[in-house]
C-alpha cells in the first residue's frame, strides 16, 4: 500500500507543478515512474497519457467557460494532432526502449531550454469572448499539429511544448489563447493514443488509477495557489529537475 | 478551410478566431461531469484496492482491458472493475465533447465544423479499430 501511497503523492507534485507552469503533469510523470518505481518506459507512457487527459479535461472546462480556449480552433487542429497521435501510437510499440529513453531525454532538454527563455510575468491581458485576434499560416499550423500528436502519443505527455509555439508564434494567436487551447486539445490527442494502448495492454490500471487521482488532486490544488507562488522561483526549481531527470534518462538509454 | 485566411474577424465570426458562447458552456460542463465521474470511479477503485490489500506493483503482468468482464468485476466490487470503468471514462469523455459539438455545430448549421468534429470522431474509430486489431498483442 506504501507504493500506491507513493503513486498517488508523485500524481499530487506531477500535477501542482504541471498546473503552475502550465505543462501538461506527463513531462513529470514518466520520468517518475520509469526512474521512481521502475516501470518500463512504454508503461509509464501508457499511464501518463490517461493523466494528460484528465488534467486537460479538468481545465478545459474552466478555459471555455471564461472564453479563453478557442474551441473552433482547437479542433480544427485537433483533428490533425490525432492524426499524428495515431501514427505515434502504432510507432510506439515498434521502437525499443533505449529510442524512446533517448527521445524522452531531448524533449526534457527542449523544456529546460523554453522554460529558461519564457518572459518573467504574464504580459497579455486575459482575453474574454469579445477578444479580436487573426490567425495566420494555418497551414503550417496544420503540419505542427500532426508532429505534436505524434510526439504526445510517443512520449506520453500534452505536446503543449510544441503546440502553444506553433499557435503563437506560427499562426499568430495570443499566447494565453494557446495555452488554453492547447490545454482543450491534449484531451483529443492522447486519447486517440491511449485507446491503442488500452487495447494493446499498454495501461496498468492499478498504476494509473492512482496517479491519475493524484493528478487530479495536484492540478486542482496547483490552480487555486498559482497566484500566491513565485513563478520565477517555480520555474529554476523545475529547470533544474529536468536537466538532473534528461541526464537520467540518457543514462537509462546508454545502459539499457 | 478557407476561413481561416489571415483576414481580421470578429470574435463572433464564423473564421477559426470566433468563439461560440453557448456552446462553450455546454461542452465545460460535459468536460467536468465527465472528469469528476471518472475520477469518482477511479477513487473507489484505490480504496478496493487498499482495502483487498493490493500493492499497484504485486502481479507482475498486470490484466488487460476485457469489456466483457467489467460487469463481472463490477457485481463484484473487485477494484479492477471500478479501475477500468473510471479509465474508459477518462478516454472516452474527449471524444464526448467531440460528439456534443458536433451535434451544436449541426444545429447552428455551420458544416465545416460538423465535417471538422466528424473527421475528428473518424480517427478516433479508427485508433479504436487498430487497438482492437493489434489486442493484448504487445508490451
Amino acid at each position: 500500500m506504501i507504493a500506491g501511497l507513493g503513486l498517488i503523492v508523485g500524481g499530487i507534485a506531477a500535477g501542482v507543478f504541471g498546473s503552475l507552469l502550465g505543462l501538461g503533469g506527463g513531462i513529470l510523470i514518466v520520468p517518475l515512474l520509469t526512474l521512481g518505481f521502475g516501470l518500463p518506459l512504454r508503461e509509464a507512457v501508457g499511464v501518463s497519457l490517461v493523466s494528460v487527459i484528465v488534467t486537460s479535461s479538468a481545465s478545459a472546462g474552466v478555459y471555455l467557460q471564461r472564453h479563453v480556449a478557442n474551441l473552433r480552433l482547437g479542433m480544427t487542429l485537433e483533428l490533425f494532432t490525432a492524426m499524428g497521435a495515431l501514427i505515434g501510437g502504432l510507432l510506439a510499440f515498434l521502437l525499443d526502449e533505449r529510442t524512446l529513453a533517448a527521445l524522452f531525454a531531448a524533449l526534457l532538454v527542449y523544456a529546460a531550454i523554453s522554460m529558461l527563455r519564457r518572459p518573467g510575468g504574464a504580459t497579455e491581458a486575459e482575453p474574454g469572448a469579445g477578444y479580436v485576434y487573426r490567425i495566420q499560416r494555418s497551414g503550417l499550423g496544420y503540419v505542427g499539429s500532426v508532429g505534436a500528436g505524434v510526439i504526445s502519443a510517443l512520449l506520453g505527455v500534452g505536446g503543449g511544448l510544441v503546440k502553444v509555439p506553433v499557435m503563437h508564434l506560427v499562426m499568430g494567436v495570443p499566447l494565453r489563447v494557446a495555452t488554453a487551447t492547447s490545454n482543450l486539445m491534449i484531451g483529443i490527442t492522447a486519447s486517440a493514443s491511449a485507446i491503442i494502448y488500452l487495447f494493446r495492454g499498454g495501461i496498468d490500471p492499478y498504476v494509473a488509477g492512482p496517479v491519475a487521482v493524484g493528478v487530479f488532486l495536484g492540478a486542482s490544488v496547483g490552480s487555486r495557489t498559482a497566484h500566491r507562488i513565485d513563478l520565477r522561483v517555480l520555474r529554476t526549481l523545475f529547470v533544474l529537475v529536468l536537466t538532473y531527470t534528461a541526464f537520467e534518462m540518457i543514462r537509462k538509454a546508454l545502459l539499457l | 478551410m478557407n476561413a481561416s485566411r489571415s483576414t481580421p474577424t470578429t470574435a463572433c465570426a464564423a473564421g477559426l478566431a470566433g468563439t461560440t458562447p453557448d456552446l462553450d458552456r455546454a461542452i465545460a460542463r460535459l468536460l467536468a461531469f465527465g472528469t469528476y465521474l471518472a475520477i469518482g470511479l477511479l477513487t473507489l477503485g484505490v480504496l478496493l484496492m487498499a482495502v483487498a490489500g493490493q500493492s499497484p506493483f504485486s502481479p507482475t503482468s498486470f490484466p488487460s482491458f476485457d469489456a466483457a468482464r467489467l460487469p463481472q468485476d463490477l457485481a463484484a466490487g473487485r477494484a479492477e472493475g471500478f479501475l477500468w470503468l473510471g479509465l474508459v471514462t477518462v478516454i472516452a469523455t474527449p471524444s464526448a465533447r467531440v460528439i456534443a459539438a458536433l451535434v451544436g455545430y449541426a444545429r447552428a448549421g455551420d458544416r465545416r465544423m460538423v465535417a471538422v468534429s466528424l473527421g475528428i470522431l473518424a480517427v478516433i474509430a479508427t485508433s479504436v479499430a487498430v487497438g482492437l486489431l493489434f489486442s493484448g498483442s504487445a508490451t
